[in-house]
């Protein structure tokens, strides 16, 4: 991990629900700028609750939360409407939205930001496109080009990789780095061992925070069998980092 | 045996002539341009029952109006306005009002209204004319309203046209992107309860979706784009209520329903040419295969 940058989020001593009981209690960490944060959990354990805190739809009820400017929600590429008649341009273009100019039309520097975007992932070609249409993979980059023409300091992204082709799931890790560097601070969440290993910290959570750290400080046997329970088989070898699949990870919370 | 005689058709520029036919062809007209622009969204945010009911929902509102002397419109429009305000409050809520509870309000609405309507009139005629309208008999009043929902349509779809589709394609992203998507929804809501306050003289208080909610599914069908969408429901729209209003004229039948089962045939046709298409490559495949 490089030298870390300023706070890009503080988290401390945050309880969050939905009127009920906590379903996510005491989490407190800080990312710094540029970094690349796994949000590891099994599901109902928190994770996308965290999200939404973030981007301020939740209130906590208990403890602080902040982050540099307004978080881009990344979300995953199945909770959207793939039937609605909008081309990847259209998707790229609701960026603009963020701009505080929601109730009027866009302009032609939204536009242009927006087919910007959509080159950087490498998706100049598909602009217009249906959404629906594209590709797992695809439709995940759009999303990212959303985010991109939102210019958010922050990438919250909800298990970008599930379910998304191996070359486009390189070429999003690639896009990623590319943010990291660009000063960009990713909170990703993901039931991926090896890709949490090669984040710059990881957050374990369950419904309560499990462990924060550098990867391999965190992801130890101990740890992955508190955060998963019996949604994880261990893949133990000898000399070995602790190797783990998390299984049953089929519904979102 | 049924034997139907059919007169001559007539002629359509004769027909205008009529200033009642004017009036009628002059709202049809008004009412394409906010149906064919709200349809839209009624459709792609699957609002098409919400429509329905709202448009129901004024059925008491207007025969307690009639009974106590009072404005019609205003009735309507508080009866529309406040279900819309339910509607999005539950929503807020995060409490769908769901399918259960607006067929509940329906039955309510429609069964009270009878209830109240057979006190208050004292022929059916005045009934159908709150259910199924009267496009042919309207005044400047209702043009007059039907031109102010018009523009409130067409000023909030550009200003919010945007928003609403965000939040329709991704609901969980739209805060992250700063769109306030309750008041935004509660935008839409109200300027749909007003143009079906706007469009009940002519179709009355059951065939609203006539207006809103099928020439929009009609145009989905098709479109690829929500700009195209938004196009081809005023067209369609235009050209099932100039037609359905000559051929009411025609046949002599109520100008309401016949643009209403003039919408439902057109609908059924053009989703039997879309099942049609759609199945034309995989035929080809099979015959390739052969």
């Amino acid at each position: 991990m490089s030298t870390p940058g300023p706070v890009a989020v503080e988290v401390q001593g945050v309880s969050l629900g939905y009127g009920g009981a906590p379903v996510l209690d005491r989490v407190s960490f800080s990312a710094p700028t540029g970094t690349t944060v796994s949000v590891l959990g099994p599901n109902g354990g928190g994770k996308t609750t965290l999200f939404r805190a973030l981007v301020g739809e939740l209130s906590p009820i208990a403890g602080s939360l902040a982050a540099r400017g307004r978080p881009a929600y990344v979300a995953q590429t199945e909770r959207t409407r793939l039937d609605f008649p909008v081309s990847a341009l259209d998707v790229a273009l609701m960026g603009s939205l963020a701009g505080g100019r929601w109730w009027l039309p866009a302009r032609g520097s939204d536009r242009r930001g927006a087919r910007s975007a959509l080159g950087r992932v490498g998706l100049g070609a598909e602009a217009n496109t249906r959404f629906g249409e594209l590709s797992g993979g695809q439709r995940q980059r759009v999303l990212i080009a959303r985010a991109l023409v939102q210019d958010a300091e922050v990438l919250l992204l909800d298990e970008p990789l599930t379910g998304v082709d191996r070359a486009s799931a390189e070429h999003i890790e690639e896009l990623f780095g590319e943010l990291r560097s660009e000063g960009r601070t990713l909170l990703v969440s993901t039931h991926d061992m090896d890709s949490a290993r090669r984040c710059d910290l990881v957050l374990c959570l369950n419904r309560r925070q499990v462990a924060f750290g550098a990867p391999g400080e965190v992801l130890g046997r101990e740890t992955l069998e508190q955060t998963y329970g019996s949604e994880i088989v261990m893949l133990d070898e000898p000399g070995q980092p602790a190797r783990a699949i998390a299984v049953g990870h089929h519904h979102h919370h | 045996m049924l034997c139907v005689t059919l007169n001559p058709p007539p002629s359509p520029l004769e027909l205008l002539e009529l200033r009642p036919v004017a009036f009628a062809l002059a709202e049809l007209g008004l009412l394409a341009v906010a149906g064919g622009l709200l349809g839209a969204w009624v459709v792609l945010r699957r609002l098409a029952f919400f429509t329905h009911a709202a448009g129901t929902a004024t059925f008491p509102g207007l025969v307690v109006a009639e009974a106590a002397a009072f404005s019609p419109r205003i009735a309507a429009l508080a009866v529309a306005l406040g279900f819309a305000g339910g509607v999005e409050r539950a929503g807020r809520r995060g409490r769908d009002p769901g399918d259960v509870a607006t067929a509940l309000l329906l039955v309510a609405a429609l069964a009270g209204g009878a209830v109240l309507a057979s006190d208050v009139f004292e022929s059916g005629a005045a009934v159908d004319r709150l259910l199924f309208g009267t496009a042919v008999g309207l005044d400047g009043g209702d043009l007059l309203l039907s031109g102010a929902a018009c523009l409130l349509a067409v000023g909030a779809c550009l200003a919010f046209g945007r928003a609403w589709t965000a939040t329709g394609f991704d609901p969980d992203g739209v805060p992250s992107l700063g769109v306030p998507a309750s008041r935004s929804d509660l935008l839409l809501l109200i300027t749909i309860a007003v143009a079906v306050v706007a469009a009940l003289p002519a179709v009355g208080a059951l065939l609203v979706s006539s207006i809103f909610v099928v020439p929009a599914a009609i145009a989905r069908l098709f479109s690829k784009s929500v700009g195209a969408l938004v196009r081809t429901a005023i067209f369609v729209a235009g050209a099932q209520g100039a037609l359905g209003l000559y051929l009411a004229l025609w046949l002599d039948v109520p100008p309401g329903p016949a643009v209403s089962v003039l919408g439902a045939t057109g609908y059924a046709a053009c989703a039997l040419v879309r099942g049609i298409r759609l199945r034309e490559p995989s035929v080809r495949r099979v015959e390739t295969a052969a």
